[in-house]
């Protein structure tokens, strides 16, 4: 693998889930829990016949960010689609924990802990949701992870990042609409069904999987930034993404709180009102939304380069 | 017995459980829906149960939405979900003043086979929908609000995630009654993971991982109880009610949700590798958490 520095300048699209995990935190800070070496490997999968990670398809730890605890969770979507099953569930659910946990027992032991000691987490999206081969197990570990998010609220912030090969659906899709902060490049896709699943659903004439502006049109980093699902757009290098973070982490506990799109009465009221816009206007394609939001020529967004569409896009303009 | 499955009769089956009479549809708490368009494949209100005040959430395997057509036969839409979520966080305001053992109890009747899976619904974000719901259940159950879910009919995948799995307990009828509790169909598993579908069928009738039913979760901790006959499903979620204010009231908040049923995943056996994850994880963690702390 790479070494820190020459990580920082990778592209985060093509990078695996240990070399983000690394590269996201401070330089050699990183320590990863239930490594490789531990050999905790689904043993779901090899009554299917099926070979095995001995991560399981994810990364977990924690580093520093200056002198921030950051617990990371990187998922690895070439071990089966960066699918959750039983033991990666479990590494996800019990990383937020011990970040929340290791929160009040520092608050208990220093009530006035400054904020750049709050532990932080940071999720890497790689997945398309539950491991069909142990679907009942992935399923609940979905669930626990719900749990563990609603728990954090206040005390840890939950970073996700988006911007690998994979995207994020299924149900990590609701996963990552329940952190606080979300962070993506125009390569990371969120969504909770799939193109082919929509393709299946509504025919190929109403969406085809297989048309890839398309795909990217509706699920990707920057029809997702025009929405306000994602809160921040980055390039695509894990520097640009590790300096995001590095900034969002300075955000108080407090003001993280407007951040969010769902997670409050005032914003389920606010995501309504979208859902209003949607049954007026019935979109056949992102591109008229982005044309409601004042981009007037919403067809050349889709290929503008970074610096420019940051420049020129218009975003939904959100109220709360 | 004259009705042998409550599939697709989520009405009917509020009329089972709560005291006669007693609904007020689209009311809860400050919350009235007035709109009759909104979201009607979700039924929400409140009743009374045994004398109390209670929330309701269910689905309506009969309503079709007409603004956002893949929304039918109980499937839970934009509108639907934010319909589930409004109702939780109106019953939490509503009682945000009453201690933990007056707080109302939301029953969910969970029929659903899934989340609205269109491209309009990706372009403004299904997945904020489903999850703010899941949100407001999580927050509800940690304020002390007792959440029984009573599966009486479909609990699929993201939907059961969404609509049942975010309660304190989780109840269902068995499967003679047609109930169903899983991912996807086998045909589908066997599909997309190129497994031989003979192969999973015969591990499915012995392996709780992947198999579909109520009994297969039971053993994995994914559900409290089963209850056996329809006319027991009253007197079972007031018992489960009882039971979850006696957790909350001893500040056992683990002992229930997500993560009580993963503790009884491991005590049924079912979930065994879950727990040695943790405490793995909890011995890596604590060996070099100084360092972090201290940084």
């Amino acid at each position: 693998m790479a070494n820190w520095d020459d990580l920082q300048k990778s592209s985060f699209l093509e990078s695996s889930a240990r070399e983000r995990a690394l590269g996201l935190v401070d330089k050699g800070t990183f320590t990863e829990f239930i490594s490789p070496i531990d050999r905790m490997s689904s043993p779901h999968l090899p009554v299917l016949g099926e070979a095995v990670e001995f991560d399981d398809g994810i990364v977990v730890g924690v580093g520093l960010i200056g002198k921030k605890p950051v617990f990371v969770v990187s998922q690895e979507g070439k071990f089966i689609g960066g699918s959750v099953g039983e033991v990666g569930g479990a590494k996800m659910v019990n990383t937020i924990k011990l970040a929340v946990d290791m929160y009040d027992k520092m608050k208990a032991e220093n009530p006035d802990l400054p904020e750049e000691k709050r532990p932080a987490v940071v999720v890497s999206f790689e997945t398309g949701g539950v491991r069909l081969h142990e679907a009942n197990a992935g399923l609940l570990a979905h669930a626990e992870v719900m749990d563990q998010i609603q728990d954090a609220r206040g005390k840890v912030p939950i970073i996700g990042v988006i911007g690998s090969k994979v995207g994020c659906f299924g149900g990590m899709g609701f996963v990552a609409a329940a952190t606080d902060v979300i962070i993506m490049s125009e390569f990371g896709r969120l969504g909770l069904t799939g193109p082919e699943v929509i393709e299946q659903e509504l025919g190929k004439e109403e969406f085809d999987a297989g048309n890839r502006a398309l795909v990217y049109r509706t699920t990707g980093g920057k029809h997702k930034y025009i929405m306000q699902d994602c809160n921040f757009m980055v390039e695509d290098t894990i520097a640009s993404f590790r300096d995001q973070i590095a900034e969002v982490v300075k955000i108080s506990i407090d003001e993280m709180e407007g951040l969010r799109r769902i997670g409050s009465l005032e914003l389920v009221e606010e995501q309504i009102k979208l859902v209003e816009l949607a049954a007026k206007m019935q979109p056949s394609d992102s591109k008229d939304v982005w044309a409601h939001f004042g981009n007037e020529k919403p067809e050349e967004l889709t290929d503008m380069p970074y610096d420019e569409f940051m420049k020129v896009v218009k975003r939904y303009p959100k109220q709360s | 017995m004259e009705m042998e499955t409550l599939v697709g009769q989520g009405r009917e089956a509020i009329n089972m459980i709560i005291d006669p009479d007693s609904f007020q549809e689209n009311v809860v708490g400050d919350l009235k829906v007035e709109d009759e368009s909104f979201g009607p494949g979700a039924v929400i209100g409140t009743a009374s149960l045994n004398g109390e005040d209670v929330t309701v959430i269910a689905n309506d395997a009969m309503a079709f939405n007409e603004k956002f057509p893949v929304v039918f036969a109980g499937v839970i839409g934009m509108e639907e979900a934010y319909k589930m979520a409004l109702a939780v966080y109106n019953s939490i305001k509503a009682d945000e003043d009453k201690p933990v053992d007056k707080k109302r109890p939301i029953v969910l009747i969970v029929d659903t086979p899934g989340n609205g899976p269109g491209k309009v619904e990706e372009i403004f974000g299904m997945n904020k929908a489903t999850g703010s719901y899941q949100l407001s259940l999580a927050e509800a159950r940690k304020k002390g609000h007792p959440i029984v879910a009573m599966v009486i009919g479909r609990a699929i995948s993201g939907a059961f995630l969404c609509h049942g799995l975010q309660a304190d307990q989780i109840l269902a009828l068995p499967k003679q009654f047609q109930t169903m509790i899983h991912v996807m169909p086998l045909t589908s598993i066997a599909r997309i993971t190129k497994q031989d579908l003979e192969r999973l069928e015969e591990l499915s009738t012995t392996n709780p991982v992947f198999a579909s039913g109520a009994d297969f979760f039971y053993q994995l901790g994914g559900l409290e109880e089963i209850v056996e006959q329809f006319d027991k499903m009253r007197e079972k979620i007031i018992s489960h009610i009882g039971e979850i204010r006696n957790f909350k009231s001893a500040g056992q908040y683990e002992k229930t949700g997500p993560w009580g049923r993963g503790l009884l995943g491991a005590e049924r056996e079912g979930r065994a590798v879950r727990s040695k994850v943790i405490e793995q994880m909890q011995k890596e963690f604590d060996s070099v958490a100084d360092k972090y702390i201290s940084a």
